[in-house]
Parts: structure tokens; C-alpha cells; sequence
């Protein structure tokens, strides 16, 4: 059921890095009842710089979802981000970028 | 090393230069200069931009201005090591040089002293970089830095978008937060298209040009600025000096001030009624601004007294 929504956010980009936010392994769940999505997200480090930017994207493109009339993320540090929750595609991509992951 | 033909051989077919032993002294020389350009204005955003990301409105944007000064120190480190595989020494080109000697555009002495200012900065002075690098990334005849300027280009991206989605957030928000907006680009908007230099009908020559050092001339660069710069400015809600116009079937970008013009860089005021030649800019260019000293001593004062400390022999 909430496919679409993961396929919406592999559309949005990591503002700093080549790489899309479901391929950089952060958004940990999705549900949605009655046209409200919430979504599970955590970031690759505390202090992320682009924390605001990514709450903003993940919002903007959701609410562009047939339906959708309210989204709620949480953000969440547990479990923590590491390099392994990357799929093939995301390490693909940074490697081709010269980051080794 | 080549011959004057062989290299001037090279340079035509398109090929990378990668090394000094591929070079001719010319070349070289040329190079190091474009190198220092770049790793200067890169290094001395840093102080520039700490000064004011300091008044940030919030943690996050505190965390977004020091990742944007880190950024920018980093793409100083590799113009200075690239510097320093040709020759030079990094060390003392950034800790022993006079204040004055440092080859950055003008705009940075001008002291950014709001948040608001800082993220028209990123919005305007980091478009400026983006252009600028971007084109080196796109047409530089020297290997290692085309290819070192892969991440930096991502990177400026990420300093583009924190000064256009702070623009336009203040603007929306209207009153005394959006004059205050409209205040900062009123002076920063000339000082950004002064950045790319004299107009191409002025400067005759370009060995930067010839050795594919860069691919497009300044008033090119300038036009790609424009182009980027002017419309969004107009669909945020911000006046800017500058209209579109259509000659040739081409959009071209018209100042609507003289250019150049009188500044006053202690008031950030641009007298548009008092047009000034290339020869008055030049003089205002060399002098260094207001902050000048004060950013350059930020990073050679601690050093040298560091070094005194630290090594009592003096070495």
C-alpha cells in the first residue's frame, strides 16, 4: 500500500550528496491512514546540515501524492544510521562520486 | 619539456596537461595564478562567512553556515595543494603573505554583518563561485584540478540552496524582515557582477582563454550569472537593477546602471547616478576594503603565535 510512497521518495535527492534519500538507507518506515503519511527518518549524522532541507523535500514531495493531506515525519536515531543500511544502487552512486562506502 | 609548438600542440588537440613536466613555463605561471585566485576567494569566504553565521537564528542554521565555511576551507585545500604539487609553498602562501597581496574578489572585504546578508551571500557570492568553477570544471586544460572540482561542484549546489531557501523565506515573511532583505541586495548584487572583471571589449587578450584554463570569457560568465540570479530574485519578490532583453533571437541580461559606478563600501552604498571608469575600480580593488586585515589576521595571527609557542628554537 505504501509503495507509491516509497517510489516518491526515492525521487528526492540528498541535498549534499548524489544520492537519493531510500537509497541512502534513511527512511526507515512509511505508513499512511485516512490521507495522513507518516514517516520514519533518521539522519546519516547528528549534526546534519541539511537536516531542515530534507524535512522540507520529504514533505514537499509527499503532500504531491494523490490524496495525501497531511505528512508527519519523525525523526528517529535508533537504530543508528551506518554505511550498511546504504542499498547497491546508493554505494554505487557515491563511489562513482570518489567516496568510499 | 615541450617546445612552445608541441605545447601549444597539446593544448589545441583538446588533451589534459597532467603533470609540471608537460607544461611549458608560461603555462605554469598562468596556472598558479588562476590557483591562487580560487584558493584565496575560497579561504577568505570562511572568516567572511563565520562572521556572520555566528548571529544564525537557529541551531540548525548555525549547523548549515559552519558545514558551508567547512566546505568552502576545503575547496581552498585543494586549489593550495594542487598549488603545492607545482612548486609552491602552501604555508607560506596562506600564512606569510601581506593581507593585501591575497587575490579575492572585492566583495568579500565588505563585512557581511546579518544572517540575511550571509545567505544573500551564499545566494549571490557562492552563484558567482558556481559559474566560475563550474566552467573550470567543464573546460580546464589541467587534469588534476577538472577533477577535483567533481564534489566541489555538489557542494556549491548545497551553499546555492541555503541562500536561495533563506531568501525566500524572509522575503515571505514580509515588513521589516524583507527590507532588510531588499537593503542587502541593493549592495550585494553590483558587488557580485563586478566579480567576473572587466568587460570583455576592455580586456583585449586572455591567456587564461588561449590555454584553456577557462572556456568562457567574463562577460559570458557574467550572462550565465544573470541568467540565474535575476529570475529568481523576480519570482521571490526582490528588486534587482537588471532586465531581460532580446537581440538576435538571443536573451540577453541589460544593467540598469551604469557600469561601473561609485561605491561606498563603509555606508554599502552603490551612488548609481556617479558612473566610474575600470581605472577608479581598479584602484578601489587594490586597496582592499574594510575587512581585508581583520579576516586575513583571523588565521595568521594564531598560527605565528602558535608556532612561537610550540617550537622554541624558532624552527
Amino acid at each position: 500500500m505504501t509503495q507509491r510512497f516509497w517510489t516518491a521518495l526515492a525521487e528526492v535527492k540528498d541535498p549534499e550528496m548524489p544520492v537519493n534519500l531510500v537509497d541512502l538507507g534513511v527512511i526507515y518506515g512509511i505508513t499512511e491512514r485516512d490521507g495522513i503519511v507518516e514517516v520514519d527518518l533518521t539522519f546519516t549524522a547528528m549534526g546534519c546540515p541539511a537536516s531542515d532541507f530534507i524535512l522540507e523535500d520529504v514533505r514537499e514531495r509527499l503532500l504531491r501524492e494523490a490524496g495525501v493531506r497531511e505528512v508527519r515525519v519523525n525523526v528517529v536515531w535508533d537504530p543508528p544510521w551506518t554505511s550498511a543500511r546504504m542499498t547497491e544502487a546508493g554505494r554505487d552512486a557515491l563511489e562513482s562520486w570518489g567516496l568510499a562506502v | 619539456m615541450p617546445t612552445a609548438a608541441e605545447f601549444d600542440q597539446t593544448i589545441k588537440s583538446g588533451e589534459l596537461i597532467e603533470s609540471p613536466k608537460e607544461m611549458t613555463p608560461e603555462y605554469l605561471r598562468e596556472l598558479k595564478h588562476t590557483l591562487i585566485v580560487s584558493g584565496d576567494t575560497e579561504l577568505i569566504s570562511a572568516p567572511a562567512y563565520y562572521l556572520a553565521a555566528k548571529r544564525a537564528p537557529s541551531i540548525n542554521a548555525f549547523m548549515t553556515g559552519i558545514a558551508i565555511i567547512q566546505d568552502e576551507l576545503a575547496h581552498a585545500h585543494i586549489a593550495y595543494h594542487i598549488l603545492e604539487e607545482l612548486g609552491e609553498d602552501q604555508e607560506k602562501l596562506i600564512f606569510s603573505r601581506d593581507p593585501k597581496s591575497f587575490r579575492y574578489p572585492y566583495a568579500f572585504d565588505v563585512p557581511l554583518d546579518t544572517w540575511t546578508e550571509l545567505v544573500v551571500a551564499n545566494g549571490m557570492y557562492d552563484q558567482a563561485g558556481f559559474c566560475l568553477l563550474g566552467d573550470i570544471h567543464d573546460k580546464c586544460s589541467y587534469g588534476p584540478w577538472k577533477r577535483g572540482l567533481n564534489k566541489v561542484m555538489a557542494e556549491e549546489n548545497f551553499h546555492l540552496r541555503n541562500g536561495r531557501t533563506w531568501m525566500k523565506r524572509i522575503s515571505a515573511s514580509g515588513g521589516s524582515a524583507k527590507d532588510e532583505l531588499q537593503r542587502a541586495v541593493d549592495w550585494m548584487f553590483p558587488l557580485s557582477v563586478e566579480w567576473f572583471g572587466l568587460p570583455d571589449d576592455l580586456k583585449m587578450h586572455s591567456t587564461q582563454l588561449e590555454y584553456r584554463l577557462k572556456g568562457l570569457t567574463n562577460d559570458q560568465l557574467r550572462q550565465w550569472w544573470l541568467s540565474t540570479v535575476v529570475p529568481y530574485c523576480e519570482q521571490i519578490g526582490i528588486k534587482v537593477p537588471a532586465h531581460k532583453e532580446e537581440r538576435d533571437g538571443k536573451d540577453v541580461w541589460e544593467l540598469d546602471y551604469p557600469f561601473p559606478c561609485a561605491f561606498d563600501a563603509e555606508a554599502k552604498l552603490w551612488d548609481f547616478k556617479q558612473p566610474s571608469t575600470w581605472d577608479d575600480v581598479l584602484v578601489r580593488w587594490r586597496a582592499r576594503g574594510p575587512r581585508n586585515a581583520e579576516m586575513v589576521a583571523m588565521f595568521q595571527e594564531e598560527f605565528h603565535k602558535f608556532r612561537k609557542t610550540h617550537h622554541k628554537n624558532g624552527s
